[in-house]
């Protein structure tokens, strides 16, 4: 049965194809802006993208007034302000995020900043931002987040310890680029564990209580080409055919969750990423299969759904297919060469209720399919460290 | 037709039930504990109700109430018609579709709203019951 009611909300344009990021002239223009303002990181810097990028400007005869470099792998409340008064300072008047998912969600905080004035605690929370924010063109350089496309900004709060997530469907990009030859030179262990988030994305997507027909779809896809396509994309990172399917299935994996929101596993994340500083992919990554089994009671048609579109032949045994789907993504994370165990992540054994409490109180548990219970959830974490 | 006719009403059944709660053994401990000025923002019609857990609560109590305007500055600010509240109070109200619909909007830390979700489920059926109590069995839904 269809849910009661729901929505399905999508904003960006989408442009994709091999060498797209340095095209986008036309693209540009329509925005009918003068100075443009990069944010993004010293590593991307370093690679070269931002020539690409400034071809682009150029041929929309776009001013860039600014770059920001300055964001780090997990960004901070501190460096949404600062950039904001960099943008400010520069009068920038269009926002070009080039990154990972901590750019860009750093780049939608600016513009929120920017556009509505304030200070970005101020619009921590759900639905406080009413109107249209100036235009943000996101180009992910990672197949992971699909933040270009999401209704989300998660920044993590230094005085809190925590990740703070907003909730907007004002934040997602104007114009998402997705352009592969961005993500050749990604190294394969990145590779993977952003690959590991776009997964969990599509997976808890669908597992979510909040799931909706549009969404089913798009995950279900997302699912498939993840599965096919990045072992392929971790073994052989110059292979521009993995990389493409990579970035689009993420965007798509994105598309997915902004609506139908995630579950356990990334609440679990988010507090890992909050208390230890543990990478988000990663800590999905070795999170997801145990989060599934953890959902198995009260999910298992979905999760014999996912057993399908990871392409394993349907047993006519629901949990038997259920179980295969968990036992799949198990078996995915040596294949693409991740970690298995929380100890492999360095967190502390000592403090694994702490971390279950916590993981309680993030935004995402809220949709997760089972009910969740900290003393539930410390088993969980206590059988994968 | 909205639920209360004006704000006294509102206080009356939504402030009234919030002060029946205020010792509440498990409810009213988890919410005090919470530390939290917890701000509801009714309109239709206008009223506000303001949960204090971070001052010194009256002798007996887990936290306070303050029925319309007041000087604090809340930690949370829940945004809602009256009419939406007061479903709420019934179990009827799902949160996050509330919020994505924009009936409802919520400032300040999630996680913070969150954790008390589980603690105020008593509250379903302790509303309603109220509601009778007080001669307004025709509002229970
Ligand atoms: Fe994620």
């Amino acid at each position: 049965m269809l849910p009661e009611y729901f929505d399905y909300h999508i904003r960006s344009r989408v442009v994709a194809g091999p060498g797209v990021a340095s095209a986008l002239g036309n693209e540009l223009r329509r925005f009918e802006r003068k100075r443009a303002f990069i944010v993004t990181d010293k590593v991307v810097g370093q690679l070269g993208f931002l020539d690409r990028v400034k071809k682009s400007l150029a041929d929309a005869e776009l001013d860039l007034v600014g770059v920001f470099d300055e964001v780090p792998p997990n960004s901070e409340f501190g460096v949404v302000m600062r950039g904001a008064a960099a943008c400010r300072a520069a009068r920038g008047d269009i926002l070009i995020a080039i990154g990972g998912g901590s750019v860009i969600d750093t780049a939608k905080g600016m513009n929120v900043v920017l556009s509505l004035g304030g200070d970005y605690i101020d619009y921590q929370g759900f639905g406080l931002i009413e109107r249209q924010l100036g235009p943000l063109v996101a180009i992910p350089t990672t197949a992971g987040t699909g933040s270009e496309v999401t209704a989300y900004a998660v920044i993590r709060d230094d005085a809190t310890k925590s990740k703070q997530t907003i909730v907007s469907n004002h934040l997602a990009a104007d114009l998402a680029v997705l352009d592969p030859e961005l993500t050749l030179s990604l190294p394969p262990s990145l590779t993977a564990s952003t690959g590991l988030d776009a997964l969990t994305h599509a997976v808890e997507a669908y597992l979510s209580t909040n799931w909706r027909p549009i969404s089913d779809g798009i995950a279900l896809h997302a699912c498939g080409i993840i599965v096919r396509w990045l072992p392929v994309a971790v073994d052989d990172g110059a292979n521009l055919e993995a990389r493409y399917e990579m970035l689009v299935a993420a965007c798509e994996a994105g598309m997915a969750f902004s609506s139908a929101m995630v579950g356990c596993v990334h609440a679990l994340a988010h507090t890992l990423g909050g208390l230890y500083e543990v990478p988000h992919g990663l800590a999905n990554a070795v999170l997801l299969a145990p989060g599934m089994e953890y959902n198995l009671p009260v999910a298992e048609a979905r999760l014999a759904d996912l057993a399908r579109a990871f392409g394993l032949k349907p047993t006519g045994d629901q949990a038997r297919d259920a179980r295969a789907a968990i036992d799949f993504v198990r078996g995915l994370l040596p294949r693409v060469k991740l970690p298995t165990r929380l100890r492999d992540l360095k967190v502390p054994e000592g403090e694994l209720a702490l971390v279950a409490e916590t993981a309680c109180l993030d935004a995402a548990i809220y949709t997760n399919p089972r009910e969740a219970v900290a003393e539930e959830l410390l088993e969980v974490l206590k059988k994968v460290y | 037709m909205a639920t209360f006719k004006d704000a006294a009403e509102v206080y009356q059944c939504v402030g009234g039930f919030f002060k029946t709660v205020t010792d509440h053994p498990e409810m009213g401990e988890k919410i005090g504990a919470s530390g939290l000025i917890i701000q509801f923002v009714y309109s239709e019609p206008d009223s506000i109700i303001t949960v204090d857990a971070k001052n010194p609560p009256p002798k007996g109590s887990f936290f306070r109430i303050i029925e319309g305007p007041c000087d604090l500055k809340p930690d949370v600010k829940m945004t809602m018609t009256a009419d939406i509240a007061h479903r709420f109070w019934f179990g009827k109200v799902n949160l996050v579709q509330a919020l994505a619909k924009g009936d409802m909007k919520a400032q300040g830390p999630i996680p913070s709203i969150l954790k008390l979700l589980p603690a105020i489920k008593p509250a379903y059926t302790l509303y309603p019951e109220y509601l009778k109590k007080i001669g307004k069995a025709d509002k229970v839904i």
